[in-house]
């Protein structure tokens, strides 16, 4: 905790607060995503991977992005911390960060931003952490690429963040390769090295998919901790449901490179208004009885560049009918809440509560 | 236990595996061994399916391979019926072992990427040689038809399927062999939730159909909980816990499994959560060194002295349920009220 006195900056006059709506005011949100698509190619023969993403991450806030594998929930992570190749990649729309478009940047102003504003944390530790570098050396040089700092106050910096995300003895663990970690140990590190420079917005791609549900759980607490009391919002992309609704606030779903559905947890889990939404929480075993059989989506998901003309999932979809098959644009809801189906209102789909 | 009433007693109904103090030690030189699998018995009945959860190095995939005859135990019995298999010569072995079958997590490993889905689901029916060609391609065709995979894709590619097509066609090809018993090794662990509930169906519906035992490892204690009808809790190699799939949920007995039913993520809203979550600190001991004693007391938040001088034996503390506890019967405060018969 030393080094919040020591650093200058916004974030360390808003430790503390936290998740209260209310305090974060009417002002814009931390990450403002507009009707951003994605498309990979040269212009004749482009790709178009995501269209029409827009949901926004507050302040303090943690947003859960899920959906299956395939749906576009990596490349739209990728496309925020600008880690998609800039020729190759076309983007529509804009992605407001603290109201700066973040698809204008070039490469150059992206690094000072990549890991000091936006910090993200991947899947397997193994192949983000350089094997011929202890990992406080890597979190040292992290700080240094950002600060005006010497080496000495990097390193304790460093043994800082190590400290903070639970690492015991940080100072030893300071001077360890890679190799020399269990697969927590170096989640952990990788986290540490995401929030070294304390962003205000960390996105986590699967951060525990590769761990035990016992390391899972204590890699959910660190990052809870960082959320709660730090007030870093997290943007959460996972394909499990239940990790999900423990640790967000708001869930977002996507489909077929499309926001289906948007809304605040709770309400998503006990009346979702998206069959795709329904059909995910309906085929986790938990809901089922004992040795019944589980309802599942039948088909899978399209490809990118065969994606169907009108609403994405209708070949999948148990209530689809013919006016499903134009374009689906997304409503709002008077709750805030947004979704990606023409039948929203008559339909009434069953929960985690059914 | 009300349910176990309308069951047949365990005696009657026939093991199809036995598995009778197991102990598998892998060698690391300089006369250092790695106890994978620790003095474990288990039986596995006719036509139930049994789930094993732990875990990752905890031991739970040797013993699996053991069981289908891949992995020879170091000291111990494995009994197929009343055969032991690792007592047959090579020849008899081959015919035997089909049917003990296993399959694994990473359907695109388990398939060869040069060969058809019809060639690879055929490819056991070949390597026996009892029939000819055209009454194989019946078989591999029928089977994967029955897995839901029909005509058109017997002559695709594994790159062209997606990953539960790929582990439909792995299932497939188990089944031409007609097993009795067949392993399941995290077979579903790397597929979504939608094609994970896919599978576990058609698990369930040829299980019906062929009379088939199903051996479980999973380290995901939500699905074990709903497909099995036995789960054993496996901790550094050794059984901890072992009861009635019905009653593991609400009548665990090893802080082990609490844990790992605590840290288990459910979809539920915030108010309906119970607040019970425990978790656990530090990580899996190195099997090479395991703590004296109970092998679990160095994570576990109810050891004493007692647990590090002396290690628990599994005991049975009602019909079909076995924990490896000191304080089975004692450390869970939730139930002591109504603990008055147990």
């Amino acid at each position: 905790m030393l080094s919040q006195a020591s650093k200058p900056g916004p974030e360390a006059a808003r430790l503390g607060a936290v998740r209260d709506r209310a305090v974060a005011g009417p002002a814009e949100p931390l990450l403002d995503i507009r009707g951003l698509g994605i498309s990979f190619g040269r212009a004749a023969s482009r790709t178009a991977v995501t269209r029409d993403i827009s949901f926004a991450v507050e302040k303090g806030q943690c947003v859960g992005l899920v959906g299956e594998s395939g749906c576009g929930k990596t490349v739209t992570g990728l496309a925020l911390m600008g880690l998609l190749p800039l020729s190759g990649s076309h983007f529509d729309g804009e992605v407001l960060f603290r109201g700066e478009n973040l698809l204008r940047l070039s490469e150059r102003q992206w690094r000072s931003k990549r890991g000091r504003h936006i910090g993200m944390i991947f899947q397997e530790p193994m192949s983000a952490l350089d094997p011929v570098f202890t990992i406080g050396e890597q979190i040292s040089e992290t700080l240094r690429a950002h600060f005006r700092i010497n080496r000495k106050e990097a390193r304790e910096r460093a043994i800082d963040a190590l400290a903070k995300v639970g690492i015991p003895d940080p100072s030893v663990r300071y001077e360890a390769y890679p190799h020399e970690l269990s697969g927590g140990m170096r989640q952990r590190a990788m986290i540490a090295m995401a929030i070294s420079c304390e962003p205000a917005l960390l996105i986590a791609d699967e951060p525990t998919t590769a761990l035990d549900v016992t390391v899972q759980a204590q890699i959910m607490d660190v990052l809870a901790d960082l959320n709660q009391r730090m007030g870093m919002a997290i943007l959460f992309i996972s394909h499990d449901l239940g990790l999900v609704s423990q640790a967000c606030d708001r869930l977002v779903t996507m489909y077929a490179g499309e926001v289906v559905e948007s809304g605040a947890i709770d309400d998503v889990l006990v009346e979702p208004r998206h069959p795709y939404t329904s059909g995910l929480l309906r085929s986790l075993p938990t809901f089922s009885p004992r040795k019944s059989r589980l309802p599942s989506i039948p088909g899978r998901v399209p490809k990118a560049g065969e994606f169907p003309h009108g609403c994405r999932f209708e070949s999948r979809c148990a209530h689809a009918r013919p006016r499903c098959r134009v374009p689906q644009p997304i409503h709002t809801l008077p709750t805030g809440a947004h979704v990606r189906c023409c039948r929203h209102e008559e339909l009434d789909l069953p929960g985690v509560t059914q | 236990m009300i349910i176990d009433a309308t069951l047949p007693p365990a005696a009657a109904t026939r093991p199809v595996v036995t598995v009778d103090d197991v102990t598998v030690r892998f060698p690391l030189g300089q006369k250092r061994f790695l106890t994978a699998v620790d003095a474990v018995s288990l039986a596995v009945t006719q036509g139930e399916t049994f789930g094993l959860i732990g875990e990752s190095g905890s031991g739970k995939s040797t013993l699996g391979r053991s069981i289908v005859c891949l992995e020879k135990p170091t000291t111990g019995r494995v009994l197929h019926g009343e055969i032991d298999p690792y007592g047959l010569k090579s020849k008899a072995l081959r015919l035997h072992r089909r049917q003990y079958q296993i399959i694994f997590q990473d359907p695109s490993a388990a398939l060869d990427p040069r060969m058809t889905i019809l060639k690879s689901v055929r490819e056991p029916l070949d390597v026996l040689a009892e029939k000819p060609r055209r009454e194989r391609d019946a078989i591999a065709m029928e089977m994967l038809e029955r897995v839901g995979l029909d005509g058109g894709f017997a002559d695709r590619y594994p790159h062209q399927l997606s990953g539960g097509q790929k582990q439909r066609a792995c299932i497939a090809r188990v089944l031409t062999l007609q097993p009795s018993l067949i392993v399941c090794d995290e077979a579903i662990a790397a597929l979504d939730v939608s094609i994970q509930a896919d599978i576990l169906n058609l698990l369930a519906d040829l299980q019906t159909e062929f009379g088939l035992t199903y051996f479980f490892i999973s380290h995901d204690i939500g699905v074990v909980e709903h497909i099995a009808d036995t789960v054993a809790v496996m901790y550094l190699g050794q059984i901890v816990e072992i009861a009635p799939a019905e009653v593991l949920a609400d009548g665990y007995r090893h802080p082990y499994t609490e844990a790992l039913l605590s840290a288990e993520p459910v979809a539920l809203p915030s108010h309906m959560r119970s607040d019970r979550r425990i978790v656990l600190e530090g990580e899996l001991p190195s099997p090479v060194k395991p703590p004296s004693g109970c092998r679990f007391r160095t994570r576990c938040r109810y050891a004493t002295e007692r647990c590090a001088a002396e290690a628990p034996p599994l005991r049975e503390l009602a019909p079909g349920h076995r924990a490896a506890c000191h304080y089975a019967e004692t450390f869970r405060r939730d139930l002591q009220p109504q603990e008055v018969e147990a």
